[in-house]
């Protein structure tokens, strides 16, 4: 018997910012993610506390898929940040830690949160004004006719995961590599509509780093191959490997498993009859000369022998993520039915290969045309091999928007504090009429102004975990780290020898001054200056798209979140 | 769900407490000299005898994070190399006290973590110069060996049982005489008759316990009782186990009468020119004096060079090797045979009588022999419905028929021996054995690869799909006998060997009467032929004995004391300042936690061995070493004279010293400094690792657990 409960009213809760367990779980969140921040951040396991796998990463994108919050505040958080490192791989940490700080520190201000609001909008147009125009003093162009720039890239996303341990030359080795993977999937001729091609991690976890290689086209895992015969593929025709690919299951099973019963009178095997089919199907290829076929699934052992018998070479089990590289690879669409094969299916490869890696077989196929590639991606361990992926993944993708927006951003905390005294700079001197437009104060303006430079300089505050002082200078803006257990003296230049992002040096007096500590800063700022070089080698550079994004996130995520006046909770 | 967070408390870091505690129970573990432990688990009453890392961490309760970290990277280093397990594991130990220590000395993390890898990759590239090709190895080992007084000494080690096998005996003799090696693998060549290959080949005798009596109980009796997991690890010295001769490798006590005649004969013979054969020499300098895996080792690279130099494959092939197991058997009766060597049951033997020694027809499949079996991917219907039309006479039920079908198929083909991958259906078993067809399941990939290569046969996955085609020819197979020529009965299981005129596959056949020993020696087999197998990959090998630690103490020495500030040359390429500030302050602290790691290494393995008498005796004499290393302007050479000289850490204070003549000893590179790589590698893992997630547990649980003060919630 069914028993009815009566069903609970709604959870009203008003002002959820006011309540102490939003605040605390707040802070908490923005502890954790604050401690992995940087080359120097520290490390999170991740495990189900019975003994299984462990994951140990400081990447905001393992972290976050894998925490679960229990308050709704939290929880628009975290869904905006992910959204973002969906679409930028890159800064997901700076965007989740730039909006806990803003709205930690824009609920301490004692200004009505539309005010609050209307200011902030207005701040985050002066930085993306100032981001996007040509006088900005904080971001580099890429020169894409030079490595240089695009290594630096690469190089700071692979240091800012220290769960990768990597050493220095394998640092090098591994920018190198993926740099090299990128460029292969860049295609040769520019045509309207150009798309990039696909580079394919192929895992080899417990080799050395250094094994790590790229090679163009795909890799598809073989272990049963030393069990074939030893061929190679023939060329029936024009030198090419002419290529069947399959997205269907060839492995001779039914194909509607799903619903209803089938009946069958004794005597009749569905099985055998499927196999007929299949083997119809081999029949085919064979007549229309096909040298190779891959299937994404898995081939029936019978159809495999026939296949062979008459020398095409089947490939099965290339998985899903194979099939759209390997049709842009061959250039086919893959045949979705065992049925009919129209002639026009096929695609052609310029060469198959068997190779040995570690102790994988793998089928090698080569296209014509390059812009598909394999990075084999070797770390010693389990916990390490994945961190390493994702950081090749972020990578990857950092070129790409790249690519499509050559520029970037002054790394190490350096556009944190330059765009923070850029604003206090800006701000100063702006017009009584603006203040008027959005209907505040100048005081309303200076404090909420403050709060959202104090929050951009605690973002680069908290690339320093062991301690020590955070200085920012007069003349760059840029962001300089003094090591702990010295005095506090007058003169920095004996501390620091070069800025978080590497591009000045300490050669002249830049009168630093402390970033924390202080309330209100003594001086009034001039607009800080173009560094004296602008092309370094050995820079920290961010992703401009990625950091743009991340800015815009996190103020409007936080804006969003102080706007919140109930959570309506359903309690049944 | 919600999510628990913990925090680690940074000064006593969690994890590597953790890491330390269980690394200290593998201390036993580490050297040539290695001490068994015995595994007990407190439930089930039910204990497990080790002695390797692998299966010391196999057999721990491992539910930490650290522990779960600790079990991946030894079963990494150990998939890929099959060696350097041990000092792995006891390196994360030392490695992990050291770090701790620094910790309470508020060293900041970043600066342990970027002095100590730099460190490392500097020791790394150092050691390179303590690297020598193997092609010198064997001309190093020949001259040696014809050193006159070498030979006393060995005749010493070679407490054996002899007496239990006249037939090795003889075989003995004449080896020795051929070349005065202690491992007399000996010139003769091939011969088509496998029985004298085999009688020549493969005899090795029961390990010796070359330097073994001189070991000492190393005091780790306390050793480890893990505190909460529920096992107990407790390290059983060879003293204690001395009544028992399976466990003692020595068995000194028995053998002592023969040992002395055996002295007397030889010792007429003097030195010969030594042969060369190889990678002979390189095998032995690589065995670390377990003789009984190295004879084995000396006969399979005998056999493959042999067939190396006819057929043009690669030298030493470890696919084309696998182990049998036979319990019952003493362990002299450990061999290597051409074929495969396999346990089948005594109804399945009496099949082989009727072959004799006719050729037989082989059939290889590569899944399962059942009616069930279906290849991997393929999805069972499971709502078909069969419908029966003419209900009248009785049918064979379906499992018949298809017994029927297979049965048929076979004998059609006048198939007379299967190999399969994977099982065999009991139903079908039978029927095969009365129609004179032999089956053997569970065959290893390698095999099934071995027998198509030689017989042309083509596996199949299903009968089925059975043609002529596929069926190969030649085998042979026939009762395995030991090498005094005896069928060996034992019991429940008979042992077959499938072999084929030419066949590149090895079996080596590891016999020992105790089982909880066999996975020992099986284990140790592996280790000795990966060694081998990574010295060939490397083309180089590194001196041993501690020559390459030492060196590594003595380099970061030499890093101490290089001027400070040198984080600016070495990061003139990349300037990190969120890593690099403070480094050169706290270099010295850290540059010693790393150097205490070598040198504990050294120190235990100087205890184990008996070659110091307490580690503060191993710690004087590495310190001696070091004092005249520097000293002498330039430590390599002086170390690598050392070496040569075979003084490097003889040990002072055995009575055998004078007279104890150190066999040049090698280790692998790529596997050692591995090793290194991974061990200190996780160290900093754990290190930098300052708070634990835990994902999927129901709130209730984590506070009701007895850490519940440590979480919190999100």
């Amino acid at each position: 018997m069914a028993r009815l409960e009566a069903k609970k009213p709604p959870l009203f809760i008003s002002e959820p910012l006011t309540k102490d367990t939003v605040s605390q779980s707040l802070s908490l969140l923005s502890g954790i993610l604050k401690s992995c921040y940087g080359p120097a951040g520290r490390l999170k396991q991740l495990h189900n506390g019975v003994g299984g796998y462990v994951c140990t990463t400081s990447q905001s994108s393992a972290l976050l898929s894998c925490l679960s919050v229990s308050h709704p505040v939290l929880r628009v958080l975290m869904a905006s940040v992910q959204n973002h490192i969906s679409r930028f791989s890159d800064c997901g940490l700076f965007t989740a830690l730039l909006c806990c700080n803003l709205i930690e520190r824009f609920k301490s201000l004692n200004v009505a949160s539309c005010t609050v609001i209307k200011i902030s909008k207005h701040l985050l147009s002066l930085c993306m004004d100032y981001l996007k125009s040509e006088a900005c003093a904080c971001r580099v162009s890429v020169d894409f006719s030079s490595v240089e720039t695009l290594l630096c890239l690469v190089r700071s996303v692979l240091t800012s995961k220290p769960a990768c341990m990597l050493n220095k030359p394998e640092v090098d080795y591994l920018t190198t590599l993926i740099l090299k993977a990128f460029m292969f999937t860049v295609p040769c001729r520019v045509e309207t509509n150009t798309v990039l091609g696909k580079c394919v991690i192929v895992p080899v976890k417990g080799r050395k780093v250094m094994d790590s290689a790229v090679l163009p086209g795909l890799l598809i895992e073989a272990p049963e191959i030393q069990l074939a015969k030893p061929i190679t593929a023939r060329r029936t025709c024009s030198n090419m490997i002419k290529t069947a690919l399959f997205c269907v299951s060839m492995s001779g099973d039914l194909c509607n498993p799903e619903e209803g019963a089938i009946t069958v009178p004794q005597g009749i095997s569905l099985e055998v009859s499927e196999l007929n089919q299949l083997l119809n199907i081999g029949k085919q290829l064979v007549d229309d000369e096909v040298d190779l076929v891959v299937c994404q699934k898995v081939i029936h052992p019978s159809l495999k022998q026939y296949l062979q018998e008459n020398h095409v070479m089947a490939v099965d089990r290339a998985g899903l993520s194979l099939m759209e590289p390997l049709s842009r690879m061959t250039g086919s669409n893959p045949i979705a039915s065992i049925h009919s094969l129209s002639p026009s299916c096929y695609g052609s490869l310029k060469d198959v290969r068997i190779e040995n890696f570690a102790s994988k077989h793998f089928v090698h196929l080569i296209p014509n045309d390059t812009v598909v590639c394999s990075l084999i991606l070797c770390n010693r361990n389990e916990t390490a091999w994945d961190e390493l992926k994702r950081a090749c993944e972020t990578a990857e993708h950092v070129l790409q928007l790249t690519i499509k927006e050559p520029l970037a951003l002054l790394g190490g905390g350096c556009t944190e504090t330059h765009l923070a005294s850029y604003i206090r700079h800006k701000t100063c001197s702006l017009s009584t009429s603006s203040f008027k437009d959005m209907g505040c104060s100048r005081t309303q303006y200076q404090l909420v102004a403050d709060g959202f430079c104090r929050s951009l300089e605690s973002v680069a505050c908290s690339l320093s975990h062991d301690g020590g002082e955070i200085l920012t200078d007069v003349v760059y803006g840029h962001c300089w780290f003094v090591p702990s257990g010295f005095p506090s003296v007058s003169n920095w230049s004996d501390l620091v020898s070069k800025c978080g992002c590497g591009i000045n040096g300490s050669a002249e007096n830049l009168n630093w001054r402390l970033l924390q500590g202080q309330f209100g800063s003594p001086i009034i700022p001039g607009c800080p200056k173009d560094p004296p070089v602008k092309v370094a080698d050995f820079l920290t550079l961010d992703c401009f798209a990625a950091k743009c994004s991340g800015l815009q996130v996190a103020l409007e995520t936080a804006n969003l979140i102080l706007d919140l006046t109930y959570v309506i909770e359903d309690q049944n | 769900l919600p999510m628990a967070f913990r925090d680690l408390n940074a000064r006593r870091h969690i994890g590597l407490q953790q890491l330390s505690s269980l690394a200290g129970a593998g201390r036993a573990l580490l050297g040539p000299m290695k001490s068994c432990k015995f595994i007990v688990d407190e439930s089930t009453n039910q204990s497990t005898l080790i002695c390797s890392a692998v299966r010391l961490i196999e057999n721990l309760d491992l539910t930490s994070a650290a522990g779960q970290l600790l079990n991946e990277t030894i079963q990494a280093q150990n998939k890929e190399f099959k060696t350097g397990m041990s000092t792995l594991l006891f390196l994360v130990g030392a490695w992990s006290n050291a770090v701790l220590e620094c910790l309470q000395q508020n060293v900041p993390v970043s600066a342990i973590v970027s002095v100590m890898s730099e460190a490392l990759n500097s020791c790394c590239e150092k050691v390179q110069c303590l690297q020598i090709s193997i092609h010198d190895v064997n001309k190093e080992q020949c001259s040696s060996s014809v050193r006159p007084h070498a030979f006393k000494s060995r005749t010493c080690q070679i407490g054996c049982d002899i007496l239990l096998n006249p037939q090795i005996f003889l075989d003995f003799q004449k080896e020795i005489s051929a070349s005065e090696e202690i491992v007399p693998i000996n010139s003769c060549s091939r011969q088509d008759d496998d029985c004298n290959f085999n009688k020549h080949l493969v005899s090795p005798l029961v390990t010796f316990g070359s330097i073994s009596p001189l070991v000492k109980p190393t005091g780790d009796k306390s050793a480890s009782v893990i505190a909460g997991s529920g096992v107990i690890t407790s390290s059983c010295n060879k003293k204690k186990l001395t009544h028992s001769r399976y466990f003692s490798t020595l068995e000194k006590s028995h053998f002592s009468s023969q040992q002395c005649g055996f002295q007397g004969y030889l010792s007429g013979q003097s030195a010969e020119p030594c042969e060369c054969y190889g990678l002979g020499h390189l095998a032995m300098a690589l065995s670390h004096g377990n003789q009984t895996s190295m004879k084995l080792l000396q006969s399979i690279v005998a056999y493959q060079q042999e067939r190396a130099e006819w057929s043009g494959s690669s030298q030493f092939n470890i696919a084309e090797v696998v182990t049998c197991c036979l319990l019952g058997l003493p362990e002299s009766y450990s061999c290597v045979c051409p074929g495969f060597v396999t346990l089948v049951s005594p109804e399945q033997a009496t099949v082989i009588k009727y072959f004799e020694d006719k050729p037989l027809r082989i059939l290889l499949m590569d899944g399962d022999l059942t009616e069930q079996y279906r290849h991997l991917g393929f999805n069972r219907a499971c709502n078909v419905r069969t419908i029966l039309e003419h209900p009248g006479l009785q049918e064979d039920k379906a499992g018949d028929l298809w017994l029927k079908n297979m049965l048929g198929i076979l004998t059609s083909f006048e198939v007379n021996l299967v190999l399969v991958k994977g099982n065999v259906c009991e139903n079908l078993l039978e029927g095969c054995i009365a129609n004179s067809i032999l089956v053997i399941g569970s065959v290893p990939r390698d095999v099934l690869c071995a027998f198509r290569e030689v017989t042309g046969a083509q596996p199949v996955t299903y009968l089925t799909q059975l043609k002529a085609s596929c069926l190969g020819s030649g085998a042979q197979v026939e009762l395995w006998k030991a090498s005094d020529g005896r069928a060996m009965d034992l019991g429940e299981l008979v042992p077959v060997r499938v072999k084929v005129q030419g066949i590149s596959l090895l079996t080596a056949v590891l016999t020992s009467t105790v089982a909880s020993k066999m996975q020992l020696i099986e284990d140790q087999f592996w280790t000795f032929v990966y060694r081998l197998h990574h010295a060939l990959n490397d083309g180089k090998v590194f001196l041993g004995g501690g020559a390459v630690e030492l060196l590594c103490l003595s380099h970061i020495q030499m890093l101490g004391d290089q001027p400070l500030q040198p984080a600016n040359n070495a990061m003139k390429d990349f300037h990190n300042p969120w890593v690099a500030a403070s480094v050169s302050e706290y270099k010295p602290v850290v540059l010693q936690a790393l150097a205490r790691g070598w040198k504990q290494y050294l120190s235990v393995v100087m205890c184990n061995t008996a070659k110091a008498a307490s580690e503060l005796e191993a710690c004087t004499s590495i310190e001696h070493h070091l004092q005249k290393a520097a000293d002498c302007g330039s430590p390599s050479a002086y170390i690598l004279k050392e070496f040569r000289r075979g003084d490097l850490f003889r040990g002072c204070s055995s009575p055998f010293a004078d007279h104890t003549e150190v066999l040049k000893v090698y280790d692998n590179v790529t596997a050692k400094t591995e090793a290194w790589r991974r061990a200190l590698d996780l160290v900093l893992l754990v290190l930098q690792t300052d708070a634990e997630i835990i994902t999927g547990h129901k709130r209730n649980q984590l506070l009701n657990s007895h850490g519940s003060s440590e979480f919190m919630f999100l």
